[in-house]
């Protein structure tokens, strides 16, 4: 039997930090919620300047000025960290960042009791990704029998926070994972019974990659994030996007019990679907298992799951997650600078349709030419402004395609023998003189139009809302939910529908003024930066409403404040009246007398988290 | 608002009845056709969904298909999918071979052929100089076969991605360069004097394994190739990790023989050429010795020839320490194993079966290691 003390090492990945001096706060709560200290944990994302989410994060980071935040990032590649970081506003206290591009050696061989026990969890995880039945990354609603998939997911997880573990205690991991262990494993998992059918096709080469992805994927399992003063000491951790970048979260809730809250644009499952075309079967189906597998767990650990839209939400559900913890939260968009035209709807000619947007093969501008001269058959003053730059090689070839099918169908137009003709279909881009910014091409016309026949969450629609700007889009995407019912919405790759649609409302100002009326109220209630921050805002206040208090609680001077944590907070289970909100002193030690539905929701975790909170008062 | 609604459904049932026309006993078969690829390659329903919802298919235009959703239509399609066994044959290509950092081939070729002609020179400053210019040849020579050695295990298939320590490969090179004449004139109660560049001075100098060392360059870095390239075939080729690691073995073995074969062919002609004992068998343990290292440090595993390296430089230092020891007083007892070796095998003995040990051990551990698929794993990185 083993009774020696696990080892702590110090470091083990390198992992940078950064303190701005004399801004170091001491973590102070009151009730109510005053500050609250948040682990933001990011993948190739917020701080670094060429960083996808980082718009944001940033907005969201300076939105919420009376909170603390700490950076967790992970970096994707040599590059993005050499670009740097954008200016971080002062309530971010502390920067840590881990490399996922560079192949880490620690140095620490395993001996052979942490060998025997690295092939185990190996082993299990291995397994839990061959035995993915055909849909089972989701263990959908009406696929395998329930109980099956929950099996699967607890050896997932159980394999995934073993290696955690013996990352913690013996360090070695990085090269553990990329070891002829690990490949073995791999192999006896995909050739053992029961294994799905793509798996057991995989060749040596696919199992290389697989081990070598799915090492990359594990690394923030060696990061030394999860002591107490690191992610042990806040709040509440919020990942920006699921996958790789919720692990430390996944993370510090089992280790520190700190609350997780994800929040998803897009789905890091359906990404590795669409960005994986290539790979054989075989790893394209281990790794969605992982994905999918990874993505159940998160959905099952985090307290609040945020969608960014309806269509995140359902590839969500269809993963597990909860219905009662998703909170959609729309994206903010900055409102401002189309203040202007949205408060002068007069503007606008009467005549003219606007597209804008960058012009590729997906946005379909075939359809809405051709939908333009049905258009200009029944209105024949009708003019159509295009307004966008070409995306890449194709996009310029789309648009010189484009600009030839204009020429074709309408010819250039002179009011009399002695003027210069004018096309009615202008191709224009912003920046120039004519039209300084996109608010100025939105207001330039009287009706918007969106013909795309693949969308994601259309931000141009939600500018053109803002503008006060009544609009005609195909149903793709998240166009419905964004539109709701302020705008005409026609079926895809349908050219008559949409020229029905759009003379419809040239032949009506009235209506077209009331349905732009309408879509600015509806996207300054949504779509603003406000009320993105404010939803943020409170679900903050809600996740640590349910949380108990974890840890000493320290005075002005840094001792620890005798009784601040209410001897009842260490009685497991229901202690109080559910409905009783105990106006106890103390601060954190009043959480436990939450809502009852809290406490009812989960009644286990409640046990759970007093260990854990005995464990770091000890 | 409500006005909006309706019309947006109006405008959306305007295409049903035609989709209805063209397929109407069976609407999914369509779709089933015109995403047929996509079908065949799905690894699950999720996959079929994501890629029909990039076609911009939503759950509106399922409903059209007479499904709740996206997901149950993408579960349909995938059980209906025509999914041909043999399929996967074709469908994993031959691996594009890993890219090698390093520019041109001849570029790599020409940085291979450096050390050796650099080395070459500086033994024909040597042998042509005399006097000051000649230890001007000589120290140039040192450094310029340095340099060219560092640049050119910087790319190329010898190239390692780990930092590794070069000490104990220079002072392995040295002793083949000095060892032997010291310990010839050490054992006869030498040296009477530094080393002047000849091998007829008094600490006589051996550049023939030396020169052959640094012109077997080109070779090492040859099997190497061969090596990782046929490592790399046999990776594709093999079914399992068994399979793989008994077709690699044999590979490993030639390589190697065919590497101490050309290695051996040009001590016997540096020999010739510099009128100097063809320096066999302490010259092709060393390269043996230094090409499994090299070896190994390349497939990731740097840890067991840094230590193998240590031992056989210490042997010999340890054999040159009690050599000299044994003049002191009553130590004369130091000096006899060495004695002994170097009346039994004349001086080469002492590099042989320090360096021939440690090449043996480390052909042993490569035969282990190398053999494994996880030493052949490529380590990209993502810039």
């Amino acid at each position: 039997m083993d009774n020696r003390p696990s080892r702590h090492l110090p470091v083990r990945i390198r992992s940078s930090r950064c303190e701005p001096p004399g801004q170091r706060r001491l973590p102070k709560r009151e009730i109510g919620g005053a500050r609250v200290r948040i682990g933001l944990l990011t993948e190739g994302g917020y701080p670094y300047l060429s960083g996808e989410a980082g718009l944001w994060c940033d907005r969201l980071v300076r939105g919420l000025e009376q909170h603390e935040f700490d950076l967790y990032a992970l970096s994707r590649s040599e590059r993005e960290e050499a670009e740097g970081w954008v200016p971080l506003p002062p309530q971010v206290g502390r920067v840590r960042t881990a490399p996922l591009w560079e192949t880490v050696d620690d140095g620490i061989v395993h001996g052979r009791r942490a060998r025997r026990r690295f092939a185990e969890c190996y082993g299990e995880l291995a397994t839990a990704l061959c035995t993915a039945g055909p849909g089972g990354a989701s263990g959908g609603p009406e696929g395998e029998p329930a109980g099956q998939s929950a099996l699967e997911a607890d050896r997932f997880a159980s394999a995934l926070y073993g290696l955690a573990e013996l990352a913690r205690d013996e360090g070695g991991l990085p090269t553990a994972l990329r070891s002829e262990t690990a490949v073995r494993a791999l192999e006896r998992a995909c050739r053992a019974p029961g294994a799905h059918r793509a798996a057991r096709e995989a060749r040596v080469p696919d199992l290389l990659t697989v081990t070598a992805r799915l090492e990359r994927a594990l690394r923030p399992l060696s990061l030394d994030w999860y002591e107490d003063d690191d992610l042990g000491s806040v709040d509440l951790c919020h990942a920006t996007s699921g996958g790789t970048a919720a692990l430390p979260g996944l993370l510090a809730r089992h280790f520190c019990d700190v609350p997780l809250l994800v929040t998803e644009y897009g789905v890091r499952l359906r990404t590795h679907y669409l960005t994986e075309p290539d790979s054989s079967p075989a790893i394209r189906s281990l790794l969605a298992a992982f994905h999918g597998r990874l993505a159940t767990e998160t959905y099952r650990r985090a307290a609040v799951i945020t969608p960014g839209n309806t269509h995140a939400r359902r590839w969500q559900e269809r993963c597990g997650a909860d219905r009662a913890k998703l909170r959609t939260v729309h994206p903010g968009m900055d409102a401002a600078p189309f203040a202007e035209a949205g408060e002068s709807p007069d503007c606008a000619d009467p005549q003219t349709l606007v597209w804008v947007g960058r012009v590729e093969p997906a946005k379909d501008l075939v359809s809405l030419l051709h939908a333009f001269a049905e258009i200009r058959r029944a209105e024949p003053g009708a003019r159509l402004r295009i307004v966008g730059a070409p995306t890449g090689p194709e996009g310029a070839a789309y648009l010189g395609h484009c600009k030839a099918l204009a020429a074709q169908l309408f010819p250039d137009e002179a009011d009399g023998p002695h003027a210069v003709g004018r096309n009615p279909v202008s191709f224009e881009e912003t920046g120039g003189p004519e039209l300084p910014s996109r608010a100025d091409a939105y207001a330039s016309g009287a009706l918007v139009v969106l013909s795309s026949v693949v969308e994601g969450f259309p931000a141009g629609l939600v500018e053109a809302m803002f503008c006060g700007r009544a609009t005609v889009s195909t149903d793709v995407g998240a166009v419905v939910e964004a539109i709701g019912g302020t705008g005409l919405v026609v079926p895809p790759r349908n050219p008559r529908a949409l020229a029905e649609a759009c003379v419809a409302l040239l032949r009506d100002p009235e209506r077209r003024n009331r349905l732009g009326a309408a879509a600015r109220a509806r996207a300054l209630e949504l779509f603003t930066v406000e009320q993105n921050i404010a939803a943020f805002h409170s679900i903050y206040l809600e996740i640590l409403s349910r949380t108990p208090a974890r840890r000493v609680v320290l005075d002005d001077t840094g001792e620890p404040l005798p009784f601040g944590v209410p001897a009842e907070a260490h009685v497991p289970g229901r202690w109080s009246d559910p409905t009783a909100r105990v106006a106890a002193r103390g601060g954190p030690g009043t959480a436990r007398s939450g809502p009852g539905w809290a406490t009812e929701a989960e009644p286990v975790r409640a046990t759970t988290s007093v260990a854990a909170s005995e464990g770091a008062a000890r | 608002m409500g006005v909006a609604v309706g019309e947006a459904r109006d405008g959306r049932q305007t295409p049903a009845p035609s989709a209805a026309r063209r397929s109407a006993a069976d609407p999914v078969k369509g779709l089933l056709h015109r995403h047929r690829e996509l079908c065949e390659r799905a690894v699950d329903p999720l996959e079929i969904a994501a890629g029909l919802e990039a076609h911009g298919v939503t759950d509106r235009t399922a409903a059209r298909f007479r499904h709740r959703d996206v997901f149950s239509l993408a579960e349909e399609m995938y059980a209906r999918a025509p999914r041909d066994r043999d399929t996967h044959a074709p469908a994993s290509p031959e691996e594009p071979p890993a890219p090698r950092p390093g520019g041109p081939r001849t570029a790599g070729i020409v940085l291979a052929l450096l050390p050796g002609v650099l080395c070459a020179a500086a033994v024909a400053g040597l042998r042509l100089t005399d006097g000051r210019p000649r230890l001007i040849a000589a120290a140039v020579g040192i450094l310029a076969v340095t340099l060219a050695l560092g640049a050119a295990l910087r790319r190329g298939p010898l190239s390692a991605a780990t930092r590794t320590t070069s000490t104990w490969t220079c002072w392995l090179v040295g002793y083949a360069l000095l060892g032997d004449g010291l310990l010839r004139t050490a054992v006869g109660g030498g040296p009477d004097g530094l080393p002047n560049g000849t091998t007829d001075g008094p600490w006589p100098v051996s550049l023939a394994p030396v020169l052959a060392l640094a012109l077997s360059f080109v070779p090492a870095a040859g099997c190497a190739h061969l090596f990782a390239a046929g490592a790399r075939r046999k990776l594709t080729s093999s079914r399992g990790l068994a399979d793989f690691s008994a077709s690699v073995r044999p590979l490993l073995l030639g390589t190697f023989a065919l590497y101490t074969g050309a290695l051996a062919g040009l001590l016997a002609l540096t020999g010739a050429v510099l009128g100097e004992p063809a320096a066999l068998a302490q010259g092709l343990s060393l390269g043996a010795l230094l090409l499994l290292a090299r070896l190994l440090t390349v497939h990731g595993h740097a840890h067991a020839p840094t230590l193998v390296l240590a031992a056989a430089a210490t042997a010999e230092a340890v054999a040159l320490a009690t050599l000299f020891a044994g003049r002191l007083p009553g130590c004369g007892f130091l000096a006899a194993p060495v004695e002994a070796l170097v009346t039994a095998c004349g001086p080469a003995g002492v590099p042989t079966v320090a360096c021939g040990i440690g090449a043996l051990t480390l052909l042993v551990h490569a035969c282990r290691r190398l053999t494994r698929a996880s030493a052949h794993a490529s380590t990209g990185r993502t810039r």
